[in-house]
């Protein structure tokens, strides 16, 4: 099978450098806003595509790194240090493609690739040097030429492709070029070069003999002009084919509908199909019921090398969490892989309920919780134990996890080296449920919070004990059978609820969870 | 592994037993000299197989230098920009070690020292490697050409662990693209010195197999034999007619038949007839009647009987020219075409 093994790029977007390896069959991208994980996709999709046009139709300057851009300006200056663009594709082994294989890359090593490199043209140095000297911010991009050359550095053109792809971005679903490249690449996966000769030719056939039957009276009627349908390159099969289902053309379907129907099709198994699917935000318009469709067709798809990036946790933790490439924002040079990620828990992940996985893995530091009455009151909590301070300006995210489950998300946090608080009860025995058990995981980085008082053994009994006073005011009206403790722990959301609500802020916070929170904004 | 070369005369079926040596399943390296050589065995490859099978690369040499054993190790290293035949001055000499001593100011790398860059850059390893990995069978077209430093690459490379078979025919010996200073300058001057290289790099010598033309009638062979003075027998017995013609009447008639070729020592371009260069008609296996045109020189060197004492390059030209001929072949005096002549 071919894929992609790797990616590398150099001033490409927000990448000054990004090396990545790859799966062979699964890659999910996940990362903040502007990680940057459509750079990724778009990165592949150029140099697959091998398509001048494409990088002129986004402009250079939209492709180059903005950072290296201003600090050339702001530098010296000197022609030598002008920024060169690099993407280069690592490919598996193509057999026969020996010209592919060669050590014209980065790492000066026999690879089978390809790469777009765009960097100033050698015969206008006199003219960009002239540019350069006046002081003005402008970049001479238009003095830079774009190159698609393989490993070998000879050129590459997209008739030599090693492989077949397909970009399918969501969020310009509807849009008429993109449908209309779809349609095309679809067509070209499903029929062989041959056929596609053959559909072409029986098309201008047909048209012909249209012309001659159908408007035989009208021209007779006529002497020198006459009648003629179009069979020029801009009215071929290739630009008339539409795809239909159940012969509804589906670019006449909702939007929702569009991206299922273009990326279930996209995914199937067939003879001259895809090697390569890029799925920009798979989720975008799509319902809980066929996003969940959606990712059945995705983990089904077999003979395809897939590179999903998505916001969900869902796709990723169903899909196979241990395939998440991770991107960063503050450090897009660095992205982390959940490859080393213990089966055990990916496929727990896939399992469970869902969850919130994706936001502890971004995030630099986090509380955990075990409940939801917890998880109500943890922000006002926090606010008391440090008074003037919030958990969005500190970067503190609050993940409430099943309390079965901390251990995995704690080797996650592990993995990733997140600053990890956990906020659980003692359940009676502090010693053994809140020391012992985490004794593979506390850290530096990772530290276990609960009351050491057996008595206390859980957030409500804590709560009420630390604020009588309150909890009587608010609880104790109307109490027949139940104490007011005893009611609190029989509803707990409700409770933490109603404390949040009226007295959110004249509570005192349990000692543990005082000590959890100073402890994670050190 | 098989690894053998073999020396053949002019018109023995070198090419056809290439073309008959290749299949669709085995991966095939096949590399000759020349552009004109490159398209004719592919003509012949397409004649065959009905098509040109992908597992069949064809390469001229100097491509398969650039491209498969340069470029891929060295292009963005040497920042190149491709391969130029000019000679390359004397001075300033530059070392070994100078990689101005292999490419022009301009960054355009020399033919003739491609090869001893690529091998001073220690890649024939590399080089070996990337053949082994990429095909099966080796095949060598026109191995008499190699000289200078592209013939110690070419039986270096020879060491790849796959089947090789390297054919030529020693006296054809024209084009001096190789040529570099002293490397082997004399390469071509004993062939017995010249086969004990190949059998020190091991490969098997074969000089029987293709000893007898099957183009050549017995009248051409015995021609060349005698006059040329390089031994070539015939297949069989036929005959045709060779003979010196120099009544300016019949030259004309010749100069004008569109049936005979008539093949220039130089220049032919100039001269509005079917015509074509001495060295340039090698691997032409298509004409039937040959007209030798023969300069002052070599009319004289006729006259005095025989073309043996005659420059040695010239004479392996006259030699590809005259073995050209599968029926009847006419020699004729330069002079009496000076007429017809473009300048």
């Amino acid at each position: 099978m071919q894929t992609i093994q790797r990616l590398v790029l150099k001033n490409f977007k927000r990448f000054k450098a990004l090396e990545l390896e790859f799966d062979p069959e699964l890659n999910i991208l996940v990362g903040g806003n502007e990680a940057g994980k459509s750079s990724v996709l778009q990165a592949i999709d150029i140099v697959l595509s091998a398509s001048r046009s494409k990088v002129d139709g986004i402009g250079l300057e939209a492709l180059f790194n903005a950072d290296c851009i201003y600090e050339f300006l702001a530098g010296m200056r000197k022609i030598t240090d002008l920024p060169e663009l690099l993407i280069e594709v690592y490919f598996d082994d193509l057999p026969g493609r020996h010209d592919l294989d060669g050590r014209n890359n980065s790492k000066g090593t026999d690879y089978l690739g390809i790469k777009m490199v765009c960097k100033p043209v050698d015969e206008y140095t006199k003219e960009i040097q002239a540019i350069l000297a006046e002081k003005h911010e402008n970049f001479p991009f238009e003095y830079y030429g774009v190159h698609f050359l393989t490993f070998t550095d000879e050129a590459f053109f997209p008739f030599k492709k090693p492989l077949r792809h397909l970009l399918i971005d969501s969020s310009r679903i509807n849009n008429e070029h993109a449908t209309r490249e779809y349609t095309r690449s679809m067509y070209a996966a499903h029929a062989s070069a041959a056929q596609r000769n053959m559909h072409g030719f029986e098309y201008r056939k047909a048209k012909a003999k249209f012309k001659d039957d159908v408007f035989k009276t009208m021209n007779e009627g006529l002497d020198a002009y006459k009648f003629d349908v179009r069979t020029s390159p801009k009215a071929s099969v290739e630009t008339d084919i539409i795809i239909t289902e159940d012969n509804i053309p589906v670019d006449s379907k909702g939007m929702g509908r569009q991206c299922f129907i273009k990326t279930e099709f996209a995914l199937r198994n067939q003879e001259h199909a895809l090697h390569v699917l890029l799925l920009e935000e798979p989720e975008n318009h799509l319902s809980q019921v066929h996003m969940r469709k959606l990712i059945e067709h995705i983990r089904a798809s077999i003979k395809k090398q897939l590179f999903v990036a998505t916001h969900s946790s869902v796709i990723a933790t169903r899909l196979n969490l241990r395939k998440v490439l991770i991107l960063s924002e503050e450090n897009p040079s660095r992205p982390a892989s959940l490859m080393d990620l213990s089966t055990g828990t990916a496929e727990f992940f896939m399992k469970a309920p869902d969850n919130n996985v994706l936001e502890l893995a971004l995030c630099k530091k986090a509380i955990l919780v075990e409940g939801d009455a917890e998880f109500i009151l943890m922000e006002a909590l926090y606010k008391i134990s440090a008074p003037g301070c919030s958990m969005d300006a500190d970067g503190v995210h609050v993940i409430s996890v099943d309390g079965t489950s901390f251990k995995r998300y704690l080797e996650l946090a592990k993995l990733l080296s997140i600053k990890v608080a956990v906020i659980r009860d003692n359940d009676k025995d502090y010693a053994a449920n809140c020391v012992a058990n985490y004794a593979d995981y506390a850290s530096a980085s990772i530290q276990v919070f609960a009351d050491s008082n057996n008595a206390r053994h859980t957030f409500e009994v804590c709560i009420y004990q630390d604020n009588q006073a309150v909890c009587d005011e608010l609880f104790a009206a109307g109490r027949k059978t139940l104490s007011v403790e005893e009611y609190m722990l029989k509803n707990k959301t409700d409770a933490a609820f109603q404390l949040l609500e009226k007295k959110g802020t004249a509570l005192a916070a349990p000692g543990y969870i005082q000590r959890a929170v100073a402890w994670i904004r050190a | 592994m098989d690894k053998s070369v073999v020396f053949a005369v002019a018109g023995s079926g070198k090419t056809t037993r290439l073309v008959n040596g290749l299949d669709e399943v085995r991966r095939f390296l096949l590399v000759t000299y020349t552009q004109a050589n490159h398209d004719n065995l592919r003509t012949k490859v397409i004649q065959r197989f009905g098509y040109l099978p992908p597992n069949i690369a064809i390469y001229t040499y100097f491509r398969f230098l650039h491209s498969f054993c340069y470029r891929p190790f060295l292009r963005s290293k040497k920042n190149t920009r491709g391969i130029i035949f000019s000679v390359p001055d004397r001075f300033p000499a530059y070392p070994l070690t100078d990689d101005r001593r292999y490419m022009s100011p301009g960054r355009w790398l020399y033919a003739n020292r491609l090869a001893k860059f690529i091998m001073q850059s220690g890649l024939l390893e590399a080089v070996v490697a990337r053949i082994e990995k990429y095909f099966d069978v080796f095949f060598v077209d026109e191995v008499q050409d190699f000289g200078g430093n592209d013939f110690n690459f070419l039986l270096a490379i020879s060491a790849a662990q796959v089947n090789m078979s390297f054919v030529g025919d020693f006296h054809q010996h024209t084009f001096d693209t190789s040529r570099d200073g002293n490397v082997n300058a004399n390469l071509h001057e004993n062939f017995d010195a010249y086969k004990k290289k190949f059998e020190r790099a091991r490969l098997v010598v074969d000089t029987d197999s293709l000893k007898r033309s099957r183009r050549c009638s017995k009248s051409v062979c015995d021609f060349i034999t005698e006059k040329i003075g390089i031994d070539i027998q015939a297949h069989d017995e036929r005959t045709s007619v060779v003979r010196y013609e120099d009544d300016p009447a019949a030259v004309a008639a010749l100069y004008r038949d569109p049936g005979t070729v008539k093949l220039f020592y130089k220049e032919h371009q100039k001269y509005e007839c079917f015509s074509q260069n001495w060295g340039a008609s090698k691997g032409m296996d298509c004409y039937e009647d040959v007209c030798v045109v023969l300069n002052p020189g070599n009319v004289k060197a006729w006259k005095t009987g025989s073309f043996r004492a005659i420059n040695p390059e010239t004479r392996n030209k006259l030699y590809v020219a005259c073995s050209r001929a599968r029926g009847n072949l006419t020699l004729v005096p330069e002079l009496l075409l000076k007429g017809f002549k473009r300048f």
